[in-house]
């Protein structure tokens, strides 16, 4: 078809300016598009707004994408227009004049509306974007910048900077009102309980800044921390390069901060015959699966004082004891009892004796007066029902004895049948010179005889070895030495296995001799424990049983003066100080 | 572009950022330090500098996006490995710090770390979704064109206002001249005004009854359906601009206070050694 449009234009002063267009087209597309057979160039038009169609000489108006079309100012989605019709098609008016110049269809358009005030009135109440609303990113960023750079950099610097640390140090007493600092906000984790008390007072460890926590920090109260091994014959347990820190990390919780981890001990020990040859110590792994036997220290020679832990409880023949006494077990827990001299016959057993101290880690030392001499009374004379040996003081007994029937002798009312006429006179009766040397005869030959005899010697020899020496022409009796601690490398904490009999571990009932050493094997412990990866065991590491920091091995961590004064001693920083740690190992 | 700086160069930065969780990853399951793991280890001095290289590299991208002339790399490189790196440090930062959450700079720096991250991701996804439901929204126009038509609409309406009773005609003059788009942060959210005024005069003229000629009544209807339709349109188009632009005000911010709590977190660790 043939189309003519005059695109009319009103001057300001008046007039009107027109513009012809003459073209062939199926259909007249209006729009913004420049595809558009009548382009309306305004933002307010859609690309394709509208089309304007002719069938069968009838003229039809379309709107199209949802634009808007209206004919004599009524919207409409399809009409069917004439002559002299007004379109409005946004802004602009389209009439439908008589056909001009041959055409199908003649338009007219003109711009009514240009944009104008409307607009600005929508604009002015449009706030659409974020930017000027508020304040600006850049404002933010940097006050948050500040602001935690302050509070959590500065501010607790300065603090800790113009804050005299308090006095931490065990040795002198404890500070116990520590005012919290801001830096506890540095904090890299929980303190570990012990150190709890001082948590608040971060220059306590941290003692200048950027330089790390110093071995100084920890002796100020841990003072007695000795080495490993002894440092100069196993240099490889020195530990020499090693500050506290390294194997003792804090800020972990609660959790103690002393390593508890089967691997650090296994690293060395699993060879330790390799690394160092010249120690005595057996490789172990795994306290479950590979931990040698039990070796206990055991008392070989009491007069010697010797102790040796050569002998393995798991060996045949196994460890025996000379402790210088003779006590059968046995013999004291038999089912039918013993006989007490005051109560009959009761019935003993371990708790009779051995007493837990009062921490209940270990036993109280045995000892005759508390746990023998109830029934064992050293009586020696039936004339003299009251009095007994000296137990105590073996050096005085002899002296005791011959003083006792010097005594009697000079007092007389003695009534031993066998005794002189003299010894057994009423007592106050004045002697003669002959009666006297009658009665130092007999004090003396009876004083023998008791010494000697079955209530003398006899009696002690019932628990203790009597030998004669020949220098002195008298018995003497066996100085008594009772192992204390049959593990002293190790610690067993009898409190914590209240709940398991003691024969389960000791076996008494079927020990007739002294010399038996009635500690458990491996096996015993190792039914119930396991190493440390146990699933079927109580999982027991290397430190359930043995401490890292040894005693008498010297400060691990000396000052200068006390590692030389260490180092001048050598070996003897190892020697025994007191029985019955190793005095002499015999292999 | 949106879909591309996922994809962007066969996923390479996806690949380099795998390629160091993974090994991240392997190192702090190999590690056994004698403590709990933490950021005090080998390993996790060498995850922190990681993380903190990877924190201010990352950071340093709101200045290289600006920087047009004279800039390393593309910028979609930058872009594709600011995603991506931005992912893998949580994986870096989380496994330094060994799993050890308390009250202290240490974890306010992580926590701070989690909430660009986390604002980042969201920006991510916005930029993925948001600009064909702007064009599917906007259907061909810009929001100049919207706000033109409502314009000639609202032109309309106070000339057939003209002819209304005092009451008609000053609801729709009402919804002409005090209909407001957008607003503060929570209205250009909201999507919607509850209280138009053009819709308050549309649903007012559809009872209106009587009075006034039936056509007039549906022409006002026409056009303040019409109105509300761009309106709603409008509102739409300016909440997904704003969502476009907001996660930005959380994330640059919040970057700038991580960097704070990281240059804290490093000289506090190192103070107090």
């Amino acid at each position: 078809m043939k189309v003519f449009a005059k695109y009319v234009t009103r001057k300001s002063r008046g007039g009107i300016a027109q513009r012809d267009d003459l073209f062939d087209c199926q259909a007249i597309r209006i729009g913004r598009g420049t595809s558009c057979e009548v382009e309306l160039s305004d933002p307010r038009i859609l690309l394709e707004q509208a089309r304007i169609t002719v069938r069968s000489g009838d003229i039809y108006i379309e709107a199209l994408s949802g634009g808007s079309v209206a004919v004599n100012g009524t919207l409409v989605q399809t009409a069917k227009v004439v002559e002299l019709d007004v379109l409005e098609i946004g802004p602009f008016q389209v009439i439908i004049e008589p056909r001009e110049n041959d055409s199908d269809v003649t338009l007219s358009i003109e711009l009514l509306n240009p944009l104008g005030d409307e607009l600005d009135n929508i604009k002015a109440n449009a706030v659409m974007n974020i930017g000027i609303v508020g304040t600006s990113k850049r404002m933010w960023s940097w006050t948050l910048f500040a602001v935690v750079i302050t509070a959590l950099l500065i501010w607790p610097m300065a603090v800790s900077l113009f804050t005299p640390p308090p006095a931490i140090n065990l040795q002198s007493g404890i500070t116990y009102d520590i005012e919290p600092m801001p830096t506890s906000v540095w904090t890299s984790g929980g303190i570990s309980s012990a150190h709890k008390f001082f948590g608040e007072s971060c220059e306590a460890c941290h003692e200048r800044p950027f330089v790390p926590v110093q071995d100084s920090s920890c002796t100020t109260c841990h003072q007695t921390i000795e080495h490993h091994a002894d440092p100069i014959r196993f240099t490889s347990a020195s530990f020499e390069d090693f500050t506290c820190q390294n194997c003792h990390k804090e800020h972990q919780g609660d959790e103690s901060i002393a390593r508890n981890d089967q691997g650090f001990c296994v690293d060395c020990h699993g060879s330790l015959r390799d690394k160092e040859p010249g120690s005595t110590l057996r490789n172990v792994s795994d306290f479950g699966t590979d931990h040698p036997d039990l070796y206990p220290s055991v008392v070989v020679n009491a007069s010697l004082h010797s102790i040796s832990r050569a002998v393995s409880m798991s060996s045949i023949p196994g460890p025996r004891e000379s402790s210088g006494l003779s006590f059968p077990h046995a013999d004291h827990l038999r089912d039918a009892g013993v006989r007490h001299p005051r109560l009959g016959i009761i019935q003993l057993d371990c708790r009779s004796c051995h007493v837990p101290d009062e921490g209940g880690v270990s036993m109280l030392p045995i000892s005759f007066e508390r746990h023998c001499h109830q029934c064992h009374k050293l009586t020696f004379d039936t004339q003299l029902p009251g009095r007994e040996m000296l137990h105590e003081e073996p050096e005085e007994l002899f002296q005791q004895i011959s003083d006792i029937y010097d005594s009697a002798a000079l007092r007389g009312g003695y009534t031993e049948p066998e005794a002189p006429p003299v010894i057994r006179r009423r007592p106050g009766t004045p002697l003669s010179e002959e009666d006297r040397r009658v009665a130092r005869d007999w004090a003396e030959e009876k004083t023998g005889a008791i010494l000697n005899g079955r209530f003398g010697r006899g009696q002690c020899e019932e628990c203790h070895t009597i030998f004669n020496d020949a220098q002195v022409g008298v018995w003497i009796v066996e100085p008594v030495q009772i192992t204390e601690q049959w593990f002293p490398k190790s610690v067993f904490d009898h409190a914590s296995h209240s709940d398991v009999g003691c024969t389960t571990c000791h076996d008494v009932n079927n020990s007739t001799n002294s010399t038996d050493v009635l500690m458990p094997k491996i096996e015993t412990c190792q039914a119930c424990h396991g190493g440390e990866g146990a699933s079927d065991r109580v999982p027991s590491t290397c430190i359930t049983c043995h401490q890292f920091h040894n005693d008498d091995l010297g400060p691990m961590k000396a000052t200068q003066e006390e590692a030389a004064a260490t180092l001048h001693r050598g070996l003897t920083v190892i020697q025994p100080n007191s029985l019955p740690k190793l005095a002499e190992v015999i292999e | 572009m949106h879909e591309s700086l996922l994809i962007y160069r066969n996923m390479r930065y996806l690949k380099w950022s795998l390629a160091l969780v993974a090994i991240a990853c392997g190192l702090y399951i190999f590690h056994t330090p004698i403590e709990e793991p933490n950021g005090g280890t080998w390993l996790g001095y060498t995850l922190g500098t990681i993380a903190a290289g990877i924190m201010f590299w990352l950071s340093w991208y709101g200045a290289r996006k600006r920087s047009y002339g004279g800039a390393t790399g593309r910028l979609e490189d930058w872009a594709s490995a600011h995603v991506y790196l931005g992912l893998a440090l949580v994986f870096i930062s989380t496994l330094h710090s060994g799993f050890q959450y308390g009250l202290n700079i240490h974890t306010l720096l992580y926590v701070l770390m989690m909430i660009v991250v986390i604002s980042g991701v969201f920006g991510l996804y916005f930029y993925m979704r948001f600009p064909r439901l702007l064009a599917e929204n906007r259907r061909g126009l810009t929001t100049d064109m919207m706000l033109n038509q409502i314009a000639d609409l609202d032109r309309d309406l106070r000339k057939h206002a003209l002819s209304l009773g005092d009451e008609s005609a000053h609801i729709v003059l009402n919804a002409v001249q005090n209909t407001r788009i957008g607003g503060n942060i929570s209205r250009q959210l909201s999507g919607k005004d509850v209280d138009c005024p053009t819709s308050a005069a549309r649903r007012f003229v559809e009872q209106f009854e009587g009075g006034h000629d039936e056509s007039t009544r549906r022409q006002l209807v026409t056009r303040l359906t019409k109105k509300e339709d761009l309106l709603g349109r409008v509102r739409k188009d300016i909440k997904l601009r704003c969502l476009l632009q907001i996660w930005l005000f959380v994330h640059v911010p919040f970057t700038f206070a991580t960097l704070a709590a990281l240059i804290a977190h490093v000289i506090v660790v190192f103070y107090y050694w």
